[in-house]
């Protein structure tokens, strides 16, 4: 212990050997339940052995016993030092159980061929769902959409951006535009599906295909061709969440001291300059966050799709997880299904990552 | 009775027709009171039809919708079957689990009002798993996969007997259930091999499902737009009239007239049911009743020369169809366009039908017609390989969906007091004279049974006959057709259907060369699908479902 953990030490305890072996034997004694309730239960699955147990609530049981053990154990082996383990050790466990599982799982799922309906049930197959998906059209046509409404995040920014300039700037009922311009992040995307894509922009009776022919558009089909459909999930899609980099990049311009402003135009600064050489060097951070989340955001993207266009027409739409969806819902393909995810999340990590190295090159204030 | 169905028979009717009804029903119930005194060798038989015509008074046609408590009184006024075969108190300690739907308040709400009486005769109690329409396939598929069934009794389509039954997770329906249903009355087509497996009985009926052409009838006659007299009967009419009225002004609401209205957008897998609608008429041979599959290999027929000219027929009246059909789905096509006064054919479920004189965005009702789904001109045999061409036309209509059915699995295998006990329920439920009550009043059920169909019954609970006689005259036609193309019940039905409306909309798309082209990708994404699941497991439930 050093000693600036010695200065926080309240009461000093008399660990004793005896102390230290009744501690290994909570730990250790807890994790052979766990171990042998799970052997149990996995020999039962097997068909080896005949146990009364209907579920694996029993391994359940077991893993809480062992995270309580874990904790007590702590205590009793450490003392104080292991008093402050218990603060983070519950939140470790749960997390393990929740998060670490789960993707354990899901890899095993990743790599094993299994159709629900398939009466064999579910049986490994080594790398044939990644050669599967190497050969699949309509995932590789999903990723290029994706990287399609990746791209439109470029515009989303430049809109939030100017308005949050607008809202910053002096207007009038400013902080009734703040609440409007707010209001499309809090409508559930599955409404604007609705009362958007399905109601306004109908080609027979909607209010904004009648407008399109009112300005001259003939037939205003706004899902009807590829590039139209693509380009209208993209803006509904962008409606709803410019006002959440909006808000974000409004928090950062609020928290510019109004003195550098000043400064930039006592030294003659003209406004163009003042916003390219002070404003935007410094909400580059915040902007990077914002269209970091953003990105994440978007890479979600499916309810819109899956309700205004089922990924069509022929494909256009798709998104990677609108496709997804429907192989695990509509089609039970669990195994493949589970894989295009897990493949789909490890291309996250490593663009998140790419990007965040990016971005903090680029954060360095250049002045 | 679909809900918009009952609001459109009772919502037009006057109160004297009413009244009349109401006496008529009165009349016959005294009839029968008096006949049944008299002649003792009928009695059984006039107070079966007492029950009948008094069940129909509850709570009354045009008395608004029925209630929880009106439910039990069907159940219990429908009970004497079941105590014909059950003593009072048998089942007295016996807990049974049921699974069902929840949609629209109906389904298990009505199945627990039925089944009250039937628990406090029998001792039995029943716990319930309501489920909603979304969550039921997963639901269903998770247990069978994960091996965790935890119901006794389910409410079931029969496409999933593939899934169940042909994996031994239901129990054989008793000899006894069978009689005190009254299978016989059962329209054709939900008749064996439906509801049975390897020459095995497990499905009560308590619904009916297929697909009927519907049509305006102010677009044909003398000096229509169409310049037909009548509604067209084959898909070659129908192509023709698309193309006829293409141009001109719809008689009716003065916009652009069109003819058939084809959904070229999938909806969940149910849209290949509309491609089916086509297909058929060329596609199911009457002396073969495979028409989806080869039984010989699970080779699919998707991409044979019958698919291949329903595919080419939408792509030739696609420049026929409404602006934007590319995006429009089943339920565009029925609810936004043709009961809307868009488009003057469509083949679809009974909702048309009821929707089109209740619904308030409907503007058809007064100019709907109902038939069979048209027939084709020519018809592929898959045995011979070569098309046949016909002096009649060849009506195949789709039976599309089969239906809801009560189920019982083998959770109950082991025990003779709850197998019997799960047995009873189910056969309550499936009875011959509830099934008059729930054709006839909101339940989300379907007619099933040939004596749904009985007219006189239905005018003199005071419904309008004409619309009842055109309308499910057409399902009755449909159901007892003897070329009807039923639904195969094999494992993951609905994969076949979700991954061929991918491959149809890069087709209509225009991202294949052609209809074959088209047909061959679908063909291809099956023969995938029956690979995974199991070719030789497919054929032979496949098989089995053909009665084979």
């Amino acid at each position: 212990m050093s000693e600036g953990d010695l200065l926080h030490v309240v009461t000093a305890d008399r660990i004793t050997d005896q102390r230290r072996l009744a501690g290994r034997f909570v730990i250790w004694g807890s994790v052979a339940v766990l171990g042998l309730t799970a052997l149990l239960k996995s020999l039962q699955e097997a068909g080896t052995i005949s146990l009364p147990w209907a579920t694996w609530q029993p391994v359940l049981y077991a893993y809480v016993l062992f995270g309580v053990c874990l904790c007590w154990g702590q205590v009793i082996l450490k003392g104080e030092q292991g008093k402050r383990l218990v603060f983070v050790l519950p939140a470790a466990l749960f997390t393990v159980a929740m998060v670490i599982f789960p993707l354990i799982f899901g890899l095993t799922i990743a790599f094993t061929d299994w159709n629900l309906a398939s009466l064999s049930g579910r049986k490994f197959n080594g790398l044939d769902n990644i050669r599967q998906m190497w050969g699949d059209p309509f995932y590789w046509n999903a990723m290029t959409n994706m990287v399609w409404y990746v791209l439109a995040i470029a515009v989303e920014y430049a809109i939030a951006f100017g308005l949050a300039l607008l809202l910053n700037a002096e207007i009038r009922a400013r902080k009734f535009f703040r609440v409007a311009f707010l209001l499309p992040l809090m409508l559930s995307p599955v409404a604007v599906s609705w009362m958007i894509g399905k109601s306004m922009m109908e080609l027979r009776f909607g209010p904004v295909a009648n407008f399109a022919r009112w300005l001259g558009w003939d037939s205003p089909s706004f899902f009807g061709s590829a590039g139209v459909a693509r380009t209208s999930i993209m803006v509904m899609d962008a409606w709803t969440f410019i006002p959440f980099m909006m808000i974000m990049i409004l928090a950062g311009l609020q928290a510019i001291p109004k003195e550098l402003h000043e400064a930039a135009r006592v030294d003659g600064a003209s406004a163009w300059q003042n916003f390219w050489e002070v404003t935007f060097p410094l909400m580059l951070p915040v902007s990077i966050t914002a269209i970091l989340i953003r990105v994440i955001f978007k890479l979600k993207l499916a309810d819109i799709i899956i309700n205004v266009t089922s990924g069509g027409p022929g494909g256009a739409t798709d998104s990677v997880t609108s496709f997804i969806f429907r192989e695990y819902r509509d089609r039970s393909n669990v195994g493949y299904g589970t894989l295009l995810a897990m493949v789909y999340l490890v291309i996250i990590v490593i663009a998140m990552t790419i990007l965040m190295k990016l971005a903090d090159r680029w954060m360095r204030p250049r002045y | 009775m679909k809900v918009g169905l009952y609001n459109m028979v009772t919502g037009n009717m006057s109160r004297r027709r009413m009244l009349q009804g109401a006496t008529s029903l009165g009349a016959i119930s005294a009839l029968g009171g008096l006949t049944g005194g008299l002649l003792p060798g009928a009695a059984q038989a006039e107070s079966h039809m007492d029950v009948r015509a008094a069940i129909l008074k509850i709570p009354g046609v045009g008395n608004g919708s029925p209630t929880d408590a009106d439910w039990q009184k069907v159940g219990e006024m429908t009970l004497a079957a079941t105590k014909a075969n059950v003593a009072e108190g048998e089942f007295a300690g016996v807990e049974l689990t049921f699974l069902g739907l929840n949609n629209q308040n109906l389904h298990n709400f009505l199945f627990r009002g039925f089944l009250k009486p039937w628990e406090a005769y029998t001792g039995a109690k029943i716990n319930w798993i309501d489920l909603a329409q979304a969550d039921y396939n997963p639901r269903l598929q998770q247990a069978i996969a994960t091996g965790t069934v935890d119901f006794d009794i389910i409410e079931m389509g029969a496409p999933f007997e593939g899934d169940t039954a042909g994996r031994g997770l239901l129990d054989e329906m008793p000899d006894w259930v069978k009689a005190q249903i009254e299978m016989d009355d059962y329209v054709d087509y939900l008749k064996a091999p439906v509801g049975t497996w390897d020459g095995k009985t497990y499905r009560i009926t308590v619904d009916g499902d297929c697909h009927t052409f519907a049509y305006r009838t102010d677009y044909f006659g003398e000096g229509s737009i169409s310049g037909m007299a009548e509604a067209p009967k084959t898909w070659a009419e129908v192509q023709a009239v698309s193309k006829a009225v293409k141009g001109q002004t719809d008689p009716l609401t003065g916009g652009d007239a069109y003819g058939f209205l084809d959904p070229l957008k999938g909806w969940g897998g149910f849209g290949f049911y509309f491609l089916e609608d086509r297909a058929t008429a060329y596609a199911k041979h009457p002396d073969n009743p495979a028409w989806l599959f080869d039984p010989e290999n699970m080779k699919p027929y998707v991409n044979n020369p019958a698919f291949v000219q329903a595919i080419q027929d939408v792509m030739d009246t696609m420049p026929d169809l409404p602006p934007d059909q590319i995006n429009a789905d089943p339920g565009t096509t029925a609810f936004q366009q043709f009961l809307a006064g868009t488009g003057s054919m469509i083949c679809w479920w009974g909702d048309v039908g009821s929707n089109a004189r209740t619904s308030d965005s409907s503007v058809v009702g007064d100019v709907v017609g109902f038939s069979i789904n048209p027939g084709a001109d020519k018809v592929y045999n898959n045995v011979t390989g070569a098309w046949e061409e016909l002096s009649e036309p060849n009506y195949a209509p789709n039976m599309a969906y089969l239906g809801w059915g009560i189920y019982v699995t083998n959770r109950v295998s082991g025990d003779e007091k709850k197998r019997k006990a799960a047995w009873s329920a189910a056969a309550h439920l499936g009875g011959k004279d509830i099934s008059l009550w729930t054709a006839a009043y909101p339940s989300g059920f379907q007619p099933y049974r040939n004596s749904n169909f009985n007219y006189d019954e239905w005018e003199a609970a005071g419904y309008d006959r004409a619309f009842v006689e055109d309308y499910l005259g057409s399902n009755a036609d449909s159901y007892n057709h003897p070329n009807a193309a039923i639904e195969p019940r094999i494992p993951g039905i609905f994969q076949y259907y979700s991954v061929a409306e991918d491959e149809l909309a890069k087709g209509f798309a225009g991202q294949y060369g052609s209809a074959q082209e088209t047909a061959d990708a679908i063909a291809a994404a099956w023969e995938k699908i029956t690979d995974q699941i199991g070719r030789d497991s497919q054929l032979a439930l496949y098989r089995a479902s053909l009665g084979m």
